[in-house]
């Protein structure tokens, strides 16, 4: 690991001025579990470490059935894991949080964290994106609010400047008809990136679809929406045939590259499979 | 849920005490407790970190090293390239007693082979300075060509990587085996099978890495603490390569994370941390990153294997013929014994009388392949398993029935030429049978549902101790302590697999004191007896036997000390739970510490029993049973139960040995469905030298095992007729899955690892197959 200096503001004013001043080789650590790897192994250059603990509010977490779900930048994934509003009402971030490393990992790793890493294969990413998600960032003026699917440019790259800080993250209240589910496909079951993760967030009655977001991760240079895919199946009723419909043309909005973990095709193939499994998992099918 | 209680007592003539209880290992405190030392915990007053300075060409010849750059930054004590070390040719397999060690490496050379060997190396005060320097060594190479597979490098007149005498690359002359007429066999034959079968590379990722710590003292003595299993191998290589008197050089391992045969080699870091030290005059340590250990690791060995056999339609195999080529690497380590063991073992397992057989094995510009649990008979035994069961399909018979039929058994001339002890195979695969229901379960219903059932059985047998390849030897030394208690000296490293434990059972059993009146010396190559390492499955066999032999001289001695107090005859006395007891015709008995303790004020006469133990050879034998379950949208396949049924002859401590089971059976589903290590095949290089993309199967990956211990076939020569279990389990649930997954999904796969994508592809092109 390469020297650097470290700070701890105590106050996100302080912070976002600091940042602001040590430009692009400086980084925010809240859990670590990433920053530090990427450190240690030099995978990352970067000499100025700011420690946003010290900051006070960033540990909020809030449920209302109206206003939906919001918490603050130092809420660890464990936390997020382990409450029983997220489990109720976000099954599909509740399994995509308990796939994200080890239970260590958890425990020490922070939700927003994940998300500002911006990493193409992130777990908690597709599920929240499908559910709405929006960030609030702090950039020394007033609070401005980014919907999360705005939010990437590039695989490790997303819109913030030196100084903006990340600070929450909201997610609208469920409706009484929404569905959910996230399927993370990976080479084991645990202490893995996924290869491709499916999340779908869909509004259902009686088998038809009102509304419906499908999020796909791994398989493009950032998370994306399925926006073909789900304009397909909005206002219709669900069933096998249009299913195949969907995991057809999610494939085609899915620009894998292949690697050592898994080949483009094999790839595109999984989209496909997962998708239409997900679309069922969320309208209640049997997993 | 995994089960370790089912033990089978098959065969027990007589009672047993301590053998065959799974007492509280000896190591369990010191390890949980994080007490226990291992090579990397040791620091020493004004100790330096080196590293090694990798190569970033596969095959190229090293122009210049300019490490002026380097030995300026502050902290850097010592730059090491092959102008500055001892240009001694060593082998990477240092067995002296071998004669098939590959005398083709330097410590450093002028010449890199394989992606990743190191060029240099840099002594500095902290790891990270360390680090540095390194990046600030300046190489520059002159590029050869690159020859990444056994076909490329095999090719006439494709240029030789080392110059050994051989030609097309070939490490050893090629290994021929013959038995029988093969011709006449194959006329005789109803039903001839020829299949190729590709390996792949896995890695055996223990968890330590490897690590070592050198000091010199002020008379020119080396002391190397260093993760190996082959203390005295590493002690003897040393003193040879750096030109110093064996009695100079002491090797200490306390404990050991793991190393799955691999860590019988040297690795260029015990010459270089040596060297840098004697260099600065100061202790020097260096620990490889988890990217270094697959860099300068050692992997199985790939390859491929060409085999062809004829049966006839009454189910017996009447030829055998095969082509095993197995791809070395950069350099020979285990080639020829690999190739070797793993070429004979094709003579055995399913009978034949008619075999020949042919084994190569190829320098290539690759990772270098090295000695690895199961040597070579991982890669054969998937071969001649998975064409058994192709072939009991197309004669119409049952394969686990088929496989019986044809079971080796007692008498029948092993790979190692000796005469088979006992029916093992063939209790393990009725036992198997039995357990699972296995015609049962043949019969079951098997519906057209997107997540499909197979059930499979694979079967192995693995030799104990490397005879005849290597002539071992183990020794102990059992000293008597004047409180009745006793100190085992032992060679028998400990790679933690609780070696020691069942070592101090049996010294317990044989003396008559309880488990907790033994303790173990162990590690250190000034103290402990001559040891050849722990590997080829030997340790509770040949270790266990010469501690067996070593307590048995020290109870002699007692008894012979004890006679005259109890008036009686050393024949008819006996040591129990700590006394020693007339057994004839009275029931006097004295504590074992008055006999050997100090008496009236007199010290205790020292008596010492020393063992010395020449091992032939003994087979174990496995059964294993596997259900699967392929998922044919995604060709995931997951595992959901093993029933391994091994025969072992004595089991010494059930769950030690259950364990030992379990994780290879743990590391033998990855190496089937996960694990390989992966070449550019343009430039050689590593693309998943980490866990990130190296996947080994973790706890929730496991499925329910059903362990069965057999001891049906005890052997002659092992302590109460224990032989091994280390390697056994990695080669018999390879078979077992590819045979589940051909009765799941009706394909049939000739390769390992079977990939989900391999899988998917598969089941696309027999669904085009039956559509056209």
């Amino acid at each position: 690991m390469k020297p650097f200096e470290y700070y701890e503001p105590a106050s996100l004013a302080e912070a976002s001025d600091l940042l602001r001043r040590l430009g692009k080789d400086a980084s925010i650590i809240a859990g670590g579990t990433d920053l530090l790897v990427e450190m240690k192994e030099e995978l990352r250059s970067v000499l100025h470490v700011v420690n946003i603990k010290k900051i006070p509010n960033l540990r909020n977490f809030t449920y209302d059935p109206a206003a939906g779900l919001r918490f603050g930048a130092l809420v660890t994934v464990r936390e997020v894991e382990t409450s029983p509003h997220v489990i109720g009402n976000y099954p599909n971030l509740a399994k995509a949080v308990s796939l994200l490393g080890s239970v260590q990992v958890r425990n020490r790793a922070t939700i927003v964290g994940n998300i500002c890493r911006a990493s193409p294969s992130a777990d908690t990413i597709p599920p929240l994106i499908a559910d709405g998600a929006s960030l609030s960032v702090y950039d020394g003026g007033a609070d401005r609010t980014i919907l999360l699917e705005d939010f990437f440019t590039g695989p490790g790259r997303t819109v913030l400047s030196p100084g903006d800080i990340v600070t929450g993250i909201s997610l609208p209240a469920p409706g009484p008809t929404s569905g959910r589910a996230y399927i993370k496909h990976g080479r084991r079951k645990a202490m893995e990136l996924a290869t491709v993760g499916v999340a779908v967030s869909i509004e259902h009655v009686a088998g038809q679809c009102s509304d419906v977001r499908i999020a796909l991760g791994a398989v493009a240079p950032t998370v994306i929406r399925a926006r073909r895919t789900e304009d397909l199946l909005r206002g219709r009723r669900i069933d096998a045939a249009l299913l195949a419909e969907a995991a057809e043309s999610a494939m085609q909005e899915a620009t894998p590259i292949g690697n050592v973990r898994a080949s483009a095709a094999y790839r595109r193939d999984m989209v496909g499979v997962l998708t239409r499994r997900a679309i069922g998992y969320a309208m209640g099918g049997a997993r | 849920m995994n089960t370790y209680e089912r033990i089978d007592r098959d065969l027990s003539d007589r009672d047993f005490t301590v053998v065959g209880k799974s007492v509280k290992r000896s190591d369990t405190l010191e390890k949980v407790t994080g007490t226990a030392r291992y090579a990397g915990d040791v620091a020493l007053p004004g100790m330096l970190h080196a590293k090694m300075k990798r190569s970033n060409v596969a095959h190229a010849r090293i122009r210049s090293i300019d490490t002026s750059k380097a030995l300026a930054l502050k902290g850097v004590k010592a730059v090491l390239t092959h102008q500055d070390v001892p240009r001694v040719l060593h082998a990477g397999s240092p067995h002296p007693r071998s004669a098939s060690v590959t005398r083709d490496q330097y410590i450093l050379d002028d010449r890199v082979r394989y992606w990743g060997e190191g060029v240099a190396a840099v002594a500095a005060v902290s790891e990270e300075i360390a680090e540095r320097a390194v990046a600030l060594i300046e190489v520059e190479y002159e590029p050869l060509p690159g020859l990444f597979t056994i076909e490329a490098a095999s090719e006439p007149g494709a240029p030789p990587i080392h110059e050994n005498g051989l030609d097309r690359n070939h490490v050893l002359p090629p290994v021929f085996v013959t038995r029988g007429d093969v011709d006449k066999g194959f006329a005789e034959a109803d039903l001839i099978l020829e299949r190729e079968y590709d390996l792949g590379r896995p890695t055996p990722a223990y968890m330590e890495p490897n690590v070592c710590v050198s000091q010199w003292d002020g008379n020119g003595k080396l002391t190397m603490w260093t993760s190996t299993q082959s203390a005295f191998m590493v002690r003897g290589t040393l003193a040879e390569v750096l030109g110093v008197p064996l009695n100079k050089v002491r090797v200490v391992v306390d404990h050991m994370g793991g190393g799955f045969g691999a860590k019988q080699d040297l690795f260029q870091n015990e010459f270089l941390c040596a060297l840098l030290a004697r260099q600065t005059g100061r202790p020097v340590r260096m620990e490889f990153s988890r990217k270094e250990t697959f860099l300068g690791g050692r992997s199985r060995h790939p390859g491929k294997i060409w085999l062809k056999q004829g049966f006839t339609k009454d189910g017996r195999i009447v030829a055998r013929e095969a082509r095993v080529t197995f791809n070395s690497g950069a350099y020979g380590s285990h080639g020829p014994g690999v190739t070797n063991v793993g070429t004979a073992a094709l003579t055995s397992l399913y009978r034949c009388e008619n075999v020949r057989l042919e084994g190569r094995c190829i320098y290539t510009n690759s990772p270098i392949a090295g000695a690895f649990r199961g040597y070579g008979v991982v890669q054969t035994y998937y071969a001649l398993d998975l064409m058994m069961d192709e072939a009991a399909e197309k004669l119409g018979f049952d394969p686990a029935e088929f496989k019986l039929m044809n079971a080796v058994r007692e008498g029948d001339i092993a790979p190692s030429g000796h005469p088979i002890v006992g029916h093992g195979l063939g209790d393990c695969i009725r036992r198997v049978m039995e357990e699972t229901n296995w015609h049962e379960l043949r019969r079951r219903e098997k519906p057209e549902s997107v997540k499909r059932r197979g059930i499979g059985i694979g079967c192995e047998m693995h030799g104990s101790s490397a005879y005849p390849g290597i002539k071992e030897q183990g020794n102990a030394i059992v000293k008597m302590n004047e409180d009745g208690t006793v100190t085992l000296i032992t060679g028998t490293a400990g790679l933690g697999t609780g070696a020691h434990t069942a070592l101090s059972q049996i010294v317990a059993e044989e003396l008559g004191v309880p488990f907790e009146a033994v303790s173990v010396v162990q590690g250190d190559t000034d103290i402990v007896p001559w040891d050849i390492g722990a590997f080829a499955s030997h340790t509770t066999y040949l270790g266990g036997r010469a501690a067996q032999l070593a307590a048995a001289d020290v109870r002699r001695q007692v008894l012979e000390h004890a006679a005259p107090l109890l008036q009686a005859e050393p024949a008819d006395l006996a040591i129990r739970d700590g006394f020693v007891v007339v057994t004839s015709g009275s029931n006097r008995s004295i504590r074992l510490s008055e006999a050997v303790g100090p008496k009236r004020g007199m010290p205790a006469m020292q008596l010492v029993g020393v063992g010395t133990y020449m091992p032939t050879k003994s087979y174990s034998f496995a059964a294993h049973f596997a259900e699967v379950e392929v998922d044919t949208e995604t060709g995931e396949v997951a595992v959901l139960e093993v029933v391994p049924v091994h025969e072992i002859g004595r089991v010494i401590h059930p769950i030690a040995a259950a364990g030992q089971i379990e994780g290879g059976i743990q590391q033998g589903i990855g190496h089937t469905l996960s694990e390989d290590y992966v070449i550019d095949l343009t430039d050689g290089r590593s693309l998943n030298p980490s866990f990130v993309d190296y996947k080994m199967p973790l706890s929730m990956d496991m499925p329910s095992i059903r362990t069965i211990i057999l001891e049906t076939a005890p052997d002659p020569g092992g302590p109460y007729g224990a032989k091994g279990v280390g390697e056994d389990p990695i080669i018999a649930i390879g078979p077992a899955i590819a045979n589940a997954i051909y009765d799941a999904i009706g394909v049939r796969f000739h390769h390992y690892p079977i990939t989900p994508e391999q899988v998917l592809n598969a089941l696309k092109s027999k669904a085009n197959e039956t559509r056209q």
